[in-house]
């Protein structure tokens, strides 16, 4: 791209982050804005609005905006989202509820399943039938559909998602149902199918299409707010949203399907994680991110997430796998809990204090905020245990009031449960951590590794703060916060490099495909990518193919030379595939015929260079005050407050002891030792305790609990 | 220097091999042909010491194989010991006897050679799609009925696939290449768990080998369960059950059983059951001993890993030539009909001891089974499997989920997924109201499920083969889907052709055109219908879970339909019956 800056804007629930670099010289420039709830883009254009201060061309000169946003997983974490009607083929209504019949803990008695979406009385089945090889055996009753839509109307419907069987083979009904509803509910959103997910196996595939239809005004309406309040202001070139696996869409497209933005915030930290890991030589990263509404994990190994077919939302059991509503976009392969800052602190039905998993958001927010918010959170307590500073919140531009957040620990959970407020505040702070780190545990296990192998890069505005907390649970020997930790995944929107990707299903025979129309099916799809750039972009181009052995059903990928497509490319292709496939699986002579799956073309332009700054203090800071905090043995201590600015390279501090910086605070418990890296990144080593029975937490005994 | 086993290395190494089994899942899944490995998931991956112990399986699986994997293991042992067996090497079987109890699971398992030692063995069972012989039917008479018998061989010497074993298959298969796409899955299932385990011992330096490992998980397990075990009442309790009809056996089948709890251990006496039938339902041991064992493991101690330990507390008695300890050749496809009654009928015992972990009745156990074979549009053969599930049993913390596995636990197979694999088209799939056991906690409901044959071959007017294994268990016949602690039994069930009702469990040509209804009954319900919230009822009748009239007639709770509004008068009246009073 040319010479200018970019912005890179994270919306998260509660806070909206920026960073701006400059393309000339790398310089970085960062902002954090409360988001504004009911019309996030208001947060967005504000923050644009500061940068714009004094600098009154900076949209207009702006090669570009790339934005991610965790809107779509809030809206269906706080079930927020539309009141949505499923109309499917008669016979079928039920498909939500029935799911696949499993059960996905095999030793779990009282085993819960997900609450579908829409509730039974809003599934209804409409007479049509496509057959598997796409034939009509019935065709649509336009009239049942246009009684749905009426039934639908009256129970109040908001959205309206269409799963027909086979629709990924013949869309033609669901195309119909949709033009019927459009006449018949006006201003009602409909997600189709095909559109959503053009895949066989109908849960997945209605899972996916109505959580798309749940979310969807809420993002259109988002975009479309956003889209026009950057012309007002100048800006000309298109809007970059990230989807969920690290790639890149514009604002336009991501609209038409917004569930492919389920994991969208959450990838720019790993981008952002993942860029950290390769310029510091880190190999292995548990990359924690920690905000107001979630907290997101992800192992990054050798610079590289993995990335996963289909994801799983709103999980009922301690995030075990199979236990979520799945939705089928590509993703990277990461833990997201509803844990954060923001996460609301009750007195149970038991008499037993729950942390979240609803979040006060940005309004009303926490009660420190003084924005309304009456329900103590996570960052309620945080500031009653002197982790963070009441008038060092926001570099003290957003004062926090320590005696109503006080008030409300006392009032709410102290007196009903006869403890002290501060007794309180240390459980919301445990609790909220053993919540992750349960999580954490199982999602490690299951990729074979140990948390002792890891090293944690803590961001978000809430990561610093409960990072040690988090590592010390886990076993994780150190942990890193990197400059700017509170706007990180914004800056992993410029420092990662922007990809394009197109692809498109093939289903042949490796050999009976014409070469020349798989080059024109790549070329079309390059195109595509291509169009969504600007002229004056020169990405690189990469061509790939998924394949595997005809009948099966996953497929790997093999990258296919450029720029034509011979019969010696798809031999070379083959021949890759069945390398790849007995390095992966072991020599397994199999002799059926090999297909290709797929086609994808990558266009890929390189992140900005960025320069952050480095610390530049020549002696070792000294405290600049000295806070009250509350340690996790629950006594009180003075502990020393440094301004992250002053540290020097090279020095120590052994906590207790708080770094406090603009955008989020490092908590450093008792005995962890912290040194000022050269790059200005705080790498910690964690003091680990040495307990010989903490050994085996799963040997819980849950059973007399 | 090796690394020491102290508490915290323990844990991590234990979640190391479940996460290396949970791989060698993923490898099979990946590579596997046939929906009965990526869907249905009927399958089970685990990994041995080299004393053949059980130390993990993987996650996903089904409750059949997990008393069956460490005998299956032994036995392959006793045939080829340790010095036998050469890097490279891979045995296989399918005698129902020696591994999983009928002809169609193929289990394969390898050594685990390092440093050039074995370390360990890896093992793989798939439920496959077909092993020949008479098509998925109770009919059976003997085992030679039912198919290609594989004994214990090597598939692989050092290396080299011994091709004779795959020209039986194909030679006595009805799709052998789909049968020999999942072989080989199940290989690549060995491959990827061996190499996880010899990158883990390198990692951790085990330069001792895995036992010392294997010690503490099995024990810390074995332990964990006899502590449970050693809290319940000692004494003796019984549930002697009387099964459903089952087509072609003349006689009513019993299954008796003996629960005694002894200290820190458990004995199920099986002692006066039924002899052996001929029909394809009788049980191996090694099936008695997975089903026996699972719903101690379920209502004791759920939360530690299975392995090895957990089924060294359990003892269980069967005498040999009863239905739950068969001997050759009796037929044994359709041995679910029996095992997966095991569960229910141990916690028939428990119930008086531990009434707070007990499920009321699954609506869907034994477990249905569908089969279909003929031909596609251009000549090849298909065989699909499907399975749909009834309703879960209500417990005392809740109502029972609709429609979900138990005791086995399989995948349902999409209707995309099973329409796309062979020539038939499903009608419907729907949950069915009022089919849930009333109770304070009801059961969950159940379904009815119906297709239509549509014509195969080049010409499309082909019949197909098909059958509908079902549980047998009626409202009103022998072993309803009972409810518990005063909780009323499920219902629903049924299987029809083309509206005419029909024997379960055998195989029958059928023309295009012709449709197969069956109903999955809804679970049994959990303590006494009276006894739930008329608040919970009105739910359930907004949601179309239950119908006005079962409200009235099942809970006694008044619900005037034009308002949708619970009738606090009426209801309270009808609610006060001498039994309502006497509990007040």
């Amino acid at each position: 791209m040319s010479e200018g800056v970019r912005l890179g804007v994270d919306i998260g629930g509660t806070f909206t982050d920026f960073t701006m670099v400059d393309t000339a010289n790398g310089t970085v420039r960062v902002e954090k804005i409360l988001t504004s709830t009911g019309a996030a883009e208001r947060a967005v254009l504000q923050g644009v609005d500061r940068f714009r201060e004094g600098q009154l061309d900076v949209l207009a000169g702006a090669d570009g905006i790339i934005h991610a946003t965790t809107l779509v997983i809030n809206t269906i974490l706080e079930r927020k989202g539309a009141r949505t009607g499923l109309i499917t083929t008669a016979g079928f209504r039920d498909l939500l509820e029935i799911q696949r019949e499993v059960r996905y803990d095999l030793y779990d008695l009282f085993i819960r399943l997900p609450e579908p979406i829409v509730p039974r009385r809003l599934r209804i089945g409409v007479t049509e039938r496509v057959l598997a090889d796409g034939s009509v055996r019935t065709p649509l009753n336009e009239a049942e559909v246009r009684q749905a839509a009426r039934q639908l109307r009256e129970a109040g419907v908001e959205a309206v998602a269409v799963v027909f069987l086979h629709s990924y083979r013949n869309n033609a009904h669901e195309k119909r149902a949709g033009g019927i509803l459009a006449e018949e509910l006006p201003g009602v959103l409909v997600s189709l199918s095909h559109q959503v997910h053009p895949e066989p196996k109908e849960y997945e595939r209605a899972s996916t299409t109505v959580l798309d239809a749940y979310v969807k005004r809420t993002m259109a309406s988002y975009l479309d707010r956003l889209s026009d309040g950057l012309k007002e202001r100048g800006y000309k070139r298109k809007l970059f949203i990230m989807l969920s696996n690290g790639g890149t869409t514009t604002a336009d497209h991501a609209k038409a399907v917004p569930i492919q933005l389920v994991e969208s915030g959450p990838a720019a930290g790993v981008e952002a994680a993942s860029y950290f890991g390769r310029s510091m030589g880190i190999d292995r990263i548990l990359s924690f991110d920690m905000g107001g509404t979630t907290a997101k994990l992800c192992i990054v190994e050798h610079g590289r997430a993995e990335r996963a077919r289909v994801f799983e939302v709103d999980r009922v059991k301690r995030f075990m796998a199979g236990s979520g509503l799945p939705v089928a976009v590509p993703v990277y392969d990461l833990l997201e809990i509803g844990a954060g800052g923001g996460s609301i602190a009750r007195v149970d039905s038991l008499g037993l204090v729950q942390v979240g998993p609803d979040s006060a958001g940005a309004a009303p927010g926490p009660v420190c905020y003084g924005l309304g918010g009456l329900e103590p959170t996570v960052t309620d307590a945080d500031l009653v245990l002197g982790y963070l500073g009441a008038d060092s919140f926001l570099g003290g531009d957003m004062p926090l009031d320590l005696a109503a957040a006080d008030a409300a620990v006392n009032k709410r959970l102290a007196q009903p449960t006869g403890l002290s407020v501060e007794r309180v505040a240390s459980g919301i702070f445990e609790i909220v951590n053993e919540t992750m780190a349960s999580a954490a545990r199982q999602y490690v296990a299951e990729k074979g590794l140990a948390p002792s192998e890891l090293t944690m890069i803590a961001f978000g505005g809430a990561g610093p703060v409960h990072a040690l907390g988090l590592a010390r649970k886990l076993g994780c020997p150190r942990v890193v916060v990197p400059p700017f930790p509170g706007v990180m995944s914004a800056l992993g929107l410029l420092a990662a490099p922007v990809a394009f990707e197109r692809s498109h299903s093939v289903k042949r025979l490796a050999n009976a495909t014409p070469p020349a129309e798989l080059e024109t099916l790549l070329r079309q799809l390059g195109e595509e990518a291509r169009a969504l750039l600007p002229a004056e972009a020169s990405p690189e181009v990469l061509w790939y193919a998924d394949m595997r052995y005809s009948g099966q059903d996953h497929a790997l990928e093999v990258a296919l030379t450029r720029p034509t497509v011979d019969d010696t490319a798809i031999t070379r292709a083959v021949d890759a595939f069945v390398a790849l496939y007995h390095d992966l699986y072991g020599k397994i002579d199999d002799d059926n015929p090999v297909e290709i799956a797929s086609v994808r073309v990558v266009l890929t332009e390189r992140g900005s260079t960025i320069n952050l700054p480095k610390p530049t203090a020549i002696a070792p800071a000294t405290a600049a005050s000295h806070r009250r905090m509350i340690e996790a043995d629950g006594s009180a201590c003075d502990a020393p407050v440094y301004p992250r600015a002053a540290l020097a390279a090279g020095q120590t501090i052994v906590g207790p002891a708080l770094i406090e910086e603009r955008e989020s605070t490092t908590m450093l418990g008792r005995g962890d030792r912290m040194t000022v890296d050269a790059s200005g990144a705080l790498v910690i080593d964690v003091a680990l305790p040495r307990r010989a029975d903490e050994a085996v937490p799963r040997l819980n005994d849950k059973v007399n609990a | 220097m090796a690394t020491k086993l102290d508490a915290v290395t323990i844990q991590i190494l234990w979640n190391r091999l479940i996460a290396i089994v949970d791989e060698a899942a993923t490898g099979l899944i990946r590579t596997a042909y046939t929906p009965s490995v990526k869907e249905y998931h009927d399958f089970c991956c685990a990994l041995f010491d080299t004393s053949g112990r059980m130390l993990a399986h993987s996650t996903v699986t089904t409750a059949g194989f997990l008393g069956i994997v460490p005998e299956v293991m032994r036995n392959f042992l006793r045939k080829f010991p340790p010095q036998s067996l050469a890097d490279g090497d891979a045995i296989i079987t399918n005698d129902p006897w020696i591994a999983s109890g009928h002809l169609i699971d193929i289990s394969i398992a390898a050594p685990i050679f390092h440093r050039g030692r074995i370390v360990g063995y890896t093992l793989c069972i798939v439920h496959h799609l077909d092993m020949g012989g008479r098509m998925s039917t109770l009919a059976s008479k003997d085992i030679y009925e039912e198919g290609l018998k594989i004994p214990i061989l090597k598939l692989f010497e050092a290396g080299q696939l011994n091709r004779t074993i795959f020209d039986f298959i194909t030679a006595n298969t009805r799709v052998p290449d789909k049968i020999l796409g999942d072989v080989r899955a199940q290989i690549v299932a060995n491959n990827v768990c061996a190499r996880g385990l010899k990158v883990m011992m390198d990692e951790y330096a085990l330069d001792d080998g895995l036992e010392g490992l294997a010690s503490e998980i099995i024990s810390r397990t074995e332990q964990s369960l006899r502590s449970k075990i050693a809290k319940l009442p000692q004494g003796v309790y019984r549930n002697d059950v009387i099964l459903p009809r089952i087509p072609g056996v003349d006689t009513d089948i019993k299954i008796c059983c003996e629960m005694r709890v002894e200290g820190d251990g458990i004995t199920v006496d099986y002692t006066g059951s039924s002899g052996e039938v001929g029909a394809a339902v009788n049980c191996c041991y090694n099936m008695t001993r997975s089903y026996t064992s699972y719903p101690f493991k379920l209502a004791l101690d759920p939360s530690v890993p299975n392995n090895d330990g957990a089924l060294n507390p359990i003892t269980i008695i069967a005498p040999i030539g009863s239905i739950v300890n068969c001997r050759p050749p009796t037929a044994t496809w359709g041995r679910t009909m029996i095992s997966h009654l095991f569960p229910e009928i141990v916690f028939g015992a428990m119930e008086k001891v531990l009434p707070e972990r007990v499920l009321a009745a699954n609506g869907g156990a034994p477990a249905n089974e569908i089969y279909l074979h003929g031909k596609h549009a251009d000549g090849r053969s298909f065989m699909a499997i499907s399975q749909h599930s009834g309703g879960f049993g209500g417990s005392a913390r809740q109502d029972g989920p609709a429609t979900l596995c138990f005791p086995n636990n399989t995948r349902n197979i999409p209707v995309e997924v099973t329409e796309n694999e062979s020539r038939m088209m499903y009608l419907r799939k729907e949950l069915v109201p009022d089919s849930g056991g009333a109770g304070r906690n009801r059961g969950g409901l159940g379904q009815v499920v119906e297709y239509e044959i549509l014509g195969g071959g080049p010409d499309g007017k082909d019949q197909v083969e098909s059958s509908v294994r079902l549980s047998g268990r009626r409202e009103n016949g022998n072993f309803p889907v009972s409810g518990r602690l005063g909780g009323k039994a499920g219902r629903g069930y049924g299987l029809e052709i083309n509206d005419n009702e029909v024997d379960h469990g055998t195989s029958r040509t059928l023309n295009p055109g012709d449709r197969v209804c069956f109903r999955l009954s809804g679970g049994g319900g959990y303590g006494d219908p009276l006894e739930r919230d008329p608040a919970r009822v009105l739910d359930d009748v907004k949601e179309g879970r239950v119908t006005v009239e079962g409200a009235r007639n099942d809970y006694v709770v008044v619900i005037d339909p034009a308002t949708n509004t619970i009738d606090a008068a009426a209801t309270a009246a009808k609610r006060k019956t001498p039994q309502a009073e006497a509990r007040a």
